[in-house]
């Protein structure tokens, strides 16, 4: 049987060059995984008996959206020009547009939430996942309840296994979900796959939390493919801490529709012998004075690949909002490949959109002051890999996801093993 | 105390990019002993820190440093740290991505005598913490981010006492504190001397660090090159009458020169 193919996965919205080979890539599903491994949801009962759904919260922004909607007409060139059926000589005003302007257009007139609902990595994935999963479960808060919730993905050689998650934060409320895709291939080299889905409707001055610890063994395929909307004032924080995996695909793709929403994204990663990474970040900005992070920090060693996507995209109508995104990647080896694409998409003014990329060796001066503490630059590139690591696992957010961390450090650091006795 | 240097500077002319800051600076530290390097901004003091040091930025034109009975002038700073040497900085570099606590166990690793297990490591660390009236929060936050002027001072005097060097260079550790700050590094200073008897060489403007200290050797710096040298009664008279003479003497030698 040949292996699945999902290409055009964690595409750019606006492509750039083919030739870079940045604009999108492909996952190959390892073929023959059965279907099992282990999915675990532990959740208060308050959260999931909750009769909410990711697709009625959209539903009802949907109807106040459409409420508070004007109906002036909309006579902006490049209006006309995404309306019109056929091109004219005779009326030279219009101009052309190239196929992302006119879907962008198109999809900012029709001002439909669910139509332009999206996930990072392809809507193709997330068929995928969603049949692994069997089923979605919903986690639903109540008006002002705080509540927290955490789902394992366990996964073995030789299997795929799926978690599909709708969250759905009530007006006022606050939820704080943590994500465990974790793959213990036990020292087999067959492969295996875990992934994710997930969709966050964050309700009103909601507060959502969201961490991923992404563990799996170099045999792995691991997927985090994740969409969210924003209504009014709504605060998200994302952590996604991707350390080990043969190759990754984390995709957020993050729709900014109510005003004053902000949206936070803190990524940590780690890449090791032959390992590949792929990031793709979406932000919408659609609301006024929305605001989004983008903070990547990053350690790549062996002959590992990375890429990075990060589109901030400040739609028309997104009056005063700011995005920005960095990256700080750290090249812990000659042989690895380090793929960075900021960008920055605009069709607004008074907004502010900043980006700014480090990428390099040691610098002189750090190289200096930990040659002054005994480390030569071998010994620093290596802290950095431990350190990573170690991060990770004194900021788990329990103790089975800080085993998982462990157990990877172990594998990829001599002397991990002093590190766990010594947060034991 | 021994009668042979731990630390002998001989001649030694050091240049950044062609242009020279060290002019023949000879200086000798016994082991135990506690010498201060004064001078006014721009001498060229921690020049001579850093190049003792071996940082890379400089070229040594001329001159050896031996240590322990050995040239160094040749080695990797990391050879000089592991020989027993240290240098506290100025301004700490932030180091993002690494926590303070994964550092420590880095700059311990392969040290005879040093090294320590998982949870003997932590409670070392944590009474030097304590010592040193830093919140042990810090351990698990990345090296120097966030951290204010007097916690970077902290920290590196953490390190004096956790890597315990036979002598340890301690650039203007006093500058920009408060008070208290003050008080933590001196009390750092004298912990170090207290567990191993270390030698130093105190780097500052500021006399008042030294009021607690039993100084032996005093040497002031002006232009690259080391202008008097005497013991502890210098440090009043520098006080009451700053550097202006010397600056004055070492311009006329200049115009002789």
């Amino acid at each position: 049987m040949d292996a699945l193919t999902i290409r055009n996965a964690s595409a750019m919205p606006a492509p750039t060059w083919g030739w870079l080979r940045m604009n999108d890539t492909k996952i190959e599903i390892p073929v023959e995984l059965a279907r099992e491994g282990s999915v675990t949801v532990e959740a208060g009962e308050d959260l999931t008996e909750n009769h909410a759904s990711f697709e009625g919260a959209l539903t009802e922004l949907q109807e106040r959206l459409d409420a508070a909607r004007g109906d002036a007409e909309d006579t902006r060139a490049c209006v006309r020009a995404a309306m019109r059926e056929t091109e004219s000589l005779d009326d030279l005003d219009t101009p052309a547009l190239s196929t992302y302007q006119r879907r962008a257009t198109l999809e900012e007139i029709a001002g439909d939430v669910a139509a332009a609902f999206e996930t990072g990595v392809h809507i193709d994935v997330r068929s995928y996942l969603n049949f692994l999963a069997g089923n979605t479960v919903v986690l639903a808060t109540e008006q002002g309840e705080d509540a927290a919730a955490t789902v394992r993905v366990s996964g073995v050689s030789g299997s795929a296994a799926g978690a599909s998650v709708d969250v759905v934060a009530a007006p006022d409320s606050s939820i704080d979900l943590t994500i465990s895709l974790d793959g213990n291939a036990a020292g087999s080299d067959v492969a295996g796959l875990i992934g994710s889905e997930l969709r966050v409707f964050a309700g009103a001055r909601s507060h959502v939390d969201v961490t991923v610890y992404m563990t799996a063994d170099a045999a792995f395929t691991a997927i985090d493919d994740a969409g969210y909307v924003l209504d009014e004032g709504a605060r998200v924080n994302v952590r996604h801490i991707v350390l080990g995996g043969g190759r990754t695909y984390t995709g957020l793709a993050s729709d900014l529709r109510g005003d004053t929403a902000r949206m936070d994204i803190d990524t940590r990663y780690l890449a090791s012998g032959a390992e590949q990474r792929d990031f793709n970040y979406i932000i919408r900005h659609r609301g006024r004075k929305t605001i989004s992070n983008m903070d990547a920090n990053g350690v790549l060693t062996g002959t590992s690949k990375k890429v990075l996507r990060g589109t901030i995209d400040l739609v028309h109508g997104c009056k005063g909002s700011e995005g920005s995104e960095r990256e700080t990647v750290l090249l812990a080896n000659q042989g690895v490949d380090n793929k960075t694409v900021p960008t920055i998409l605009c069709d607004e003014d008074d907004v502010a959109g900043n980006h700014g990329a480090t990428i390099g060796h040691v610098r002189p001066e750090q190289l200096f002051y930990l040659g002054c503490r005994g480390l030569s630059q071998e010994a620093a590139e290596a802290l950095f890999v431990s350190a990573k690591l170690e991060d990770a696992a004194l900021s788990a957010p329990d103790k089975d996801i800080r085993a998982n961390v462990v157990r990877l450090g172990s594998a990829l650091v001599d002397d991990f093993a002093d590190f766990e006795e010594e947060i034991a | 105390m021994s009668t042979e240097a731990l630390l002998s500077v001989s001649n030694l002319t050091a240049s950044v990019d062609e242009k020279t800051i060290l002019h023949g600076v000879d200086l000798s530290v016994r082991a135990g002993e506690t010498h201060v390097l004064m001078g006014p901004n721009g001498a060229g003091k921690s020049t001579m820190g850093h190049v003792i040091m071996g940082d890379p930025v400089y070229t040594v034109n001329e001159g050896t440093i031996a240590f322990d009975g050995a040239d160094i002038t040749e080695l990797s700073c990391d050879k000089r740290s592991r020989a027993g040497l240290f240098l506290s900085f100025q301004a700490p570099v932030e180091i993002p991505g690494v926590p303070l606590s994964s550092f420590l166990r880095a700059s311990i690793a392969g040290r005879p005598g040093l090294e320590m297990r998982g949870k003997e490591f932590r409670r070392r660390v944590k009474e030097l913490a304590a010592q040193l009236d830093m919140d042990t929060a810090y351990l698990n936050r990345e090296l120097g981010v966030g951290f204010s002027g007097g916690e970077k001072k902290k920290v590196e005097m953490l390190q004096l006492l956790l890597l315990q060097p036979k002598l340890a260079i301690l650039d203007e550790t006093d500058s920009g504190l408060d008070v208290d700050a003050l008080s933590v590094v001196s009390r750092g200073m004298d912990a170090y001397r207290a567990s191993c008897d270390g030698s130093l060489i105190i780097i500052t403007h500021n006399t008042r660090i030294l009021e607690h200290l039993s100084v032996d050797r005093v040497h002031v710096m002006v232009g690259g090159r080391i202008v008097r040298e005497d013991d502890a009664s210098l440090i009043p008279w520098i006080d009451e009458h700053g550097f202006e003479s010397f600056e004055r003497e070492a311009a006329d030698a200049a115009e002789a020169r």
